[in-house]
């Protein structure tokens, strides 16, 4: 009796393995809450294969995973992390061939500077694009002070201990240095330097507390009054709370997009392009611009969702501002990182 | 394999960025950076006093709390261990997560205050938050120890100096504290080594600017990439800590001899 039912548990185990080994398997890294939950096991259905989604906190997280040898068969990071992805060697050129779906692409991403990272998508597709932006709560906070103060109300006293800001050195230093007149991507010492004294005394006077995708929750609950938020999170909070507004000060801010790109050491490349590919479709891409909030690069989607009765008509955040010449997209510099990286953190400590 | 992760952190902490496999350029840059800066030595500061604060309550908590336990019946005593342990068979980052709904400004504790129309207490992102989270997490490994510790202790050793005359209190100071130093000693080691290297507690509960040395150690992995100085730090904090359990030992040897020749 043993032996047979121990047969019949070996034969089983085949099976399982048998049917494991027929399907091919896509392993894709994203940012957390950043896709639909049926895309996956839409694509899934459709190509009968099997894919792993792994998620990850920030470019730079997904960068040391990257650099301590993991395989992955689509990474999907920010323009400044695929520019340098592309300056180290790391990621392979697509086969535009297998990508049907390319002519779908908003106008304004084949165009620079939103397509400066990678000109002629050599080696990526975008996934989502937008702004930066303050979002606050349209009772307490007066639009005259934002219009007027623009970055610097968050070092308006009258706002102490109302505001959330975005624990990012990319784009705290943005925030400072948009304030200060200067280019986001500066490289002059002093700018650097005076951005952080900015920074410091922000941390010093204001009360602020430094979150990261808390704060989506935070602001949709109305904790606080003003919050620095990425334009796809703010069309969210914006959808669950009336009270909240989306503002972008004149001052600039921070184009961007994040797009697929199929590392060096991807095991299955061909799966990766069916996958690019299948995110572009109107379904899909309707259905993840419905789901996560973020604005879309398809252009058919864009418009059905913003034009009238669209899910997103009238909703401040969807829209990325285009039009403002102060508005800038991040380009990597290995110095600046470094420098930047070493003051965000004493920023944070200095209280 | 446990001895290849700690010689990578050697080697980090002690050279300078950019090495390749075949060329190493030593240097203490990485240490001078982080002990002549103010700011960094205030983020050590900062974890040390927290750390110590989390330990001193868990003991005041947890010792009354263990010598109950080990006092009531062998049921009692097992049903004790059970729901003390169970909260760690959860993932700690849900057990602080749950935290933040309790604290928040519309939270759980607010909203009841607030229905007994009391101005609300702000929680969130404040040392006491954060204290909070480490002794809840970290509190079940004080008990377990102190308890396994007065478990052990034999009962007549009481008894003995109650016939000598010791009221409870005497034979409590004289008999049962020292017997469970060694308990209380590994609940310090458990308590105090988690405790100063958190970095996902202080991030929850008192958000991205408060920084501890476990923040600035992730920090530096994770995202600005600078593994030596991260390594560098991380040594300082095992040499820290080495210190800090040598001192323990020692003092629980001096009070075991002390207690010894009265």
């Amino acid at each position: 009796m043993k032996k047979v039912l121990l047969a019949l548990v070996a034969s089983m185990m085949m099976l399982l393995f048998a049917g494991c080994g027929s399907k091919e398997t896509l392993k894709i890294y994203l940012p957390g809450e950043y896709m639909s939950d049926d895309l996956v096991p839409n694509f899934e259905k459709e190509y009968g294969c099997k894919v792993d989604v792994e998620l990850f906190d920030s470019n730079e997280m997904m960068y040391t995973k990257l650099m301590a040898g993991d395989s992955y068969d689509v990474l999907i990071p920010s323009d400044y992390m695929i520019e340098r992805l592309i300056k180290e060697d790391m990621l392979q050129k697509l086969d535009l061939s297998k990508i049907s779906n390319m002519d779908v692409i908003v106008d304004s991403l084949k165009t620079s500077p939103l397509n400066d990272f990678d000109a002629d998508n050599s080696y990526s597709v975008p996934y989502f694009w937008g702004t930066v932006g303050i979002v606050y709560n349209k009772n307490n906070v007066s639009i005259e002070d934002l219009e007027n103060e623009g970055y610097g109300i968050f070092k308006d006293t009258k706002y102490k201990g109302q505001i959330y800001m975005y624990d990012s050195e990319r784009d705290s230093f943005m925030i400072a240095l948009k304030n200060l007149g200067y280019s986001m991507n500066t490289d002059s010492e002093e700018e650097i330097s005076a951005a952080y004294d900015w920074l410091v005394e922000l941390n010093k006077t204001m009360e602020p507390i430094f979150v990261t995708d808390e704060v989506i929750d935070n602001m949709a609950q109305g904790r606080k009054d003003l919050a620095i938020v990425y334009s796809g999170d703010a069309a969210y909070i914006l959808d669950e709370n009336e009270d909240m507004g989306f503002f972008t000060p004149e001052e600039g801010t921070n184009l961007w997009v994040d797009a697929m790109v199929i590392p060096k050491n991807a095991s299955n490349v061909d799966l990766a392009h069916k996958f690019i590919d299948f995110v572009l479709t109107y379904d899909e891409s309707y259905a993840n611009t419905e789901s996560v909030g973020y604005t879309s690069v398809n252009k058919a989607v864009y418009e059905a969702v913003t034009g009238a009765d669209g899910l997103y008509e009238g909703n401040d955040a969807y829209i990325p501002r285009t039009d403002n010449a102060n508005d800038e997209v991040f380009h990597d510099n290995e110095v600046i990182r470094k420098k930047i990286s070493e003051l965000w953190i004493k920023v944070k400590a200095t209280n | 394999m446990i001895a290849i992760p700690m010689f990578l952190i050697l080697l980090y902490a002690f050279t300078k960025e950019g090495n390749s496999v075949t060329r190493f350029a030593f240097s203490l840059v990485n240490f001078k950076r982080f002990l002549t800066d103010t700011v960094f030595l205030e983020v050590l500061y900062r974890s040390l006093r927290i750390a110590i604060e989390t330990t001193v309550i868990c003991i005041l908590l947890g010792y009354p709390a263990a010598y109950y336990i080990a006092k009531s019946s062998e049921t009692l005593k097992m049903r004790w261990v059970l729901l003390i342990t169970l909260p760690t068979w959860i993932n700690m980052l849900v057990r602080t997560y749950a935290w933040t709904g309790i604290l928040q400004d519309d939270g759980i504790i607010n909203s009841i205050l607030g229905f007994f129309h009391f101005a609300p207490v702000k929680f969130m992102y404040t040392d006491f938050a954060v204290i909070l989270g480490m002794v809840y997490n970290f509190l079940p490994f004080m008990i377990i120890q102190i308890y396994t510790s007065l478990t052990k202790m034999d009962v007549s050793l009481l008894e003995a100096a109650a016939d000598l005359g010791a009221n409870r209190r005497m034979s409590f100071l004289k008999v049962t504290l020292p017997l469970s130093m060694p308990g209380i000693i590994s609940g310090i080691t458990l308590v105090f080594l988690p405790a100063v290297s958190s970095f996902f507690i202080p991030r929850m509960l008192g958000g991205g600017n408060y920084v501890m040395v476990g923040t600035l150690i992730e920090s530096q992995f994770l995202t600005a990439g600078d593994w030596n100085f991260g390594s560098a730090v991380s040594l300082v904090m095992a040499v820290i800590i080495m210190i800090s359990m040598y001192i323990t030992k020692k003092v629980d040897k001096g009070e075991q001899l002390e207690g010894g020749v009265k």
